[in-house]
């Protein structure tokens, strides 16, 4: 059980040694994916071992940062307090140009313009000295 | 020999091994006052006596955990606060779906020799031991920390969004969600203690407030307070103890197919296809076997989605099917008769607890004015974390096996 406290603050990632690279190049405005050098999977998110074949020559690209909405979803009950200044927002699963998805948020416009299937570009947003969210805006 | 019969011969199989002997609820809904562990204990102490056993004869504790209860080993905590020291014990968690994963891991137990009877419990205070924001926050802490949690999304967005990419492939529409809650919600007046009974309407779930699209209130899963509890024992023992109505456990099965939702394979179909298969497997019994059933029912499109990879109708047809009334009285598979955790009750993960307590009250055919005429199967299927864990479980009469 978490503290009220605790409640009104917005969680942030806590990079540990599997995903380190990933929150240093979003912070350095690049969105890191994982190419397995074995067997060609691409991956997200970053972790020691290849989720397709185990292997673990796992080279780190940038992201071409496009990519297609999936679905989605517009929050207007704030998942606890730290969010209720922010409904309602569009909550994004987007599927990547290179094939892996991601949860996301909808920046850069209102969330009643989110369609399926729409296209839509990576935007790093810094909300911390040391994190930046990737987020998604219409293409 | 019927495939029913070959299937009993297997050596491994659990089927018709493990019968329900007791079955007891604490009281459900608003429950101010009242600790997880007493609502646990007070739904172990009615099932004891529906058992007609005393506390002493139980040597194996299978409980789910509270979020309301600070003890990180609810099921030790609870055999303490009840006065049992158990040979077999542990607090299982995979979100909804834990509570079929307890009866079939009760089953294996006793079937395998670490215990002989197992009391499965549960029991949390959403509504009463939480504030309405902790308790949402709760929730939502159950995402992951790094690539889901910092965008704000609560467990509901992850099946709202499963739902929603439901209705672009299928055409599913809001009114077809909506009859979900509307005929749950007829059901559960019909039974003595639910959370929520006044009738209400399609248009009523339409005009409900937006809480993250598609999903309206009135297609979210209540929020409230109660336990429930089990006493299993071997088919053998139940027999010697001159039980009534022994309601075996036929087949179980589970599937996990992703930890974060951006990783299920499939939006629109589920590891439930997998895990029912297995159930239906082992038990030597289909979809349409099926009398009566308790489909988990966090959400209104969950349903949908469910009676679907349950095998009750063809994928896709999940929306048509409730609308045409196939999920009530009359229908080809009545589900969620006590009204569910939409319209009975959900404390959380004991909420599918409660699906349980109904389907072997059907099948003892104690429903008095719910009760579906001549069951004698039936199936529970749990699930969480946006699909993430799946677990089914069978279960029939004696005359089933």
């Amino acid at each position: 059980m978490i503290s009220l406290e605790d409640a009104a603050r917005k969680p942030l990632p806590s990079p540990d040694a599997d995903t380190a690279a990933l929150w240093r190049g979003l912070r350095d405005g690049q969105l890191l994916l994982q190419h397995c050098d074995d067997c060609g999977n691409v991956q997200f998110y970053q972790q020691g071992f290849c989720r397709h074949c185990s292997g673990e020559n796992l080279t780190h690209r940038p992201a071409s940062g496009r990519g297609k909405v999936h679905s989605f979803s517009v929050v207007h009950r704030a998942p606890g307090p730290a969010f209720k200044n922010d409904v309602p927002y569009a909550v994004l699963l987007v599927e990547l140009a290179e094939g892996p998805r991601m949860i996301s948020t909808y920046t850069g416009g209102k969330p009643d313009e989110v369609t399926f299937d729409m296209d839509v570009v990576l935007v790093c947003e810094p909300v911390s000295d040391d994190i930046a969210l990737p987020r998604f805006k219409r293409a | 020999m019927t495939k029913a019969a070959a299937l009993a011969g297997h050596r491994n199989s659990l089927r018709g091994q493990v019968a329900i002997v007791g079955i007891g609820l604490s009281p459900v809904g608003k429950v101010p006052g009242r600790s997880p562990l007493w609502l646990a204990a007070a739904a172990a102490k009615q099932a004891l006596a529906d058992a007609g056993m005393q506390k002493s004869e139980i040597d194996g504790v299978l409980a789910s955990p509270a979020m309301a209860a600070q003890f990180h080993r609810f099921s030790v905590a609870f055999s303490e606060y009840f006065g049992v020291r158990p040979t077999f014990s542990n607090t299982l968690q995979v979100s909804g779906a834990t509570a079929a994963t307890m009866f079939n891991i009760a089953a294996a137990a006793i079937h395998g020799g670490l215990a002989e009877t197992v009391l499965v419990v549960g029991g949390d205070s959403l509504l009463s031991g939480l504030t309405p924001e902790l308790a949402l926050r709760s929730l939502t802490e159950s995402r992951d920390q790094q690539y889901e949690m910092p965008f704000g999304i609560p467990v509901a967005n992850t099946f709202a969004m499963t739902a929603h990419r439901h209705m672009k492939e299928f055409g599913t529409t809001p009114e077809q969600l909506a009859q979900v809650a509307v005929t749950q919600r007829r059901h559960a007046a019909r039974t003595p203690g639910a959370q929520q009974t006044e009738p209400i309407t399609v248009e009523d779930v339409l005009n409900s407030k937006m809480v993250t699209s598609p999903y309206r209130k009135l297609d979210c899963s209540l929020i409230s307070d109660g336990g429930a509890a089990f006493v299993l024992t071997s088919a053998e023992r139940a027999k010697a103890l001159g039980i009534e109505k022994p309601i075996y456990i036929l087949g179980g099965g589970e599937c996990y197919t992703h930890e974060h939702i951006f990783l299920m394979p499939s939006l629109t179909t589920t590891g439930a296809v997998q895990s029912s298969q297995k159930a239906y497997a082992m038990a030597g019994y289909g979809p349409k076997d099926m009398h009566t059933a308790g489909v988990y029912d966090c959400f209104t499109g969950t349903v949908i989605m469910m009676l679907e990879d349950l095998g009750f109708c063809p994928k896709g047809e999940g929306g048509r099917f409730v609308a045409d009334g196939q999920m009530t009285y009359g229908g080809q598979i009545p589900s969620n008769t006590h009204g569910g955790l939409l319209s009975f009750a959900h404390s959380g993960i004991p909420g599918s607890l409660f699906h349980f307590h109904e389907v072997v009250a059907q099948l003892r055919g104690e429903c008095g004015a719910r009760q579906v005429a001549s069951a004698e199967l039936g199936l529970v299927h749990s699930l969480g974390a946006g699909f993430a864990t799946n677990a089914t479980t069978i279960l029939g009469t004696e005359n089933t096996l």
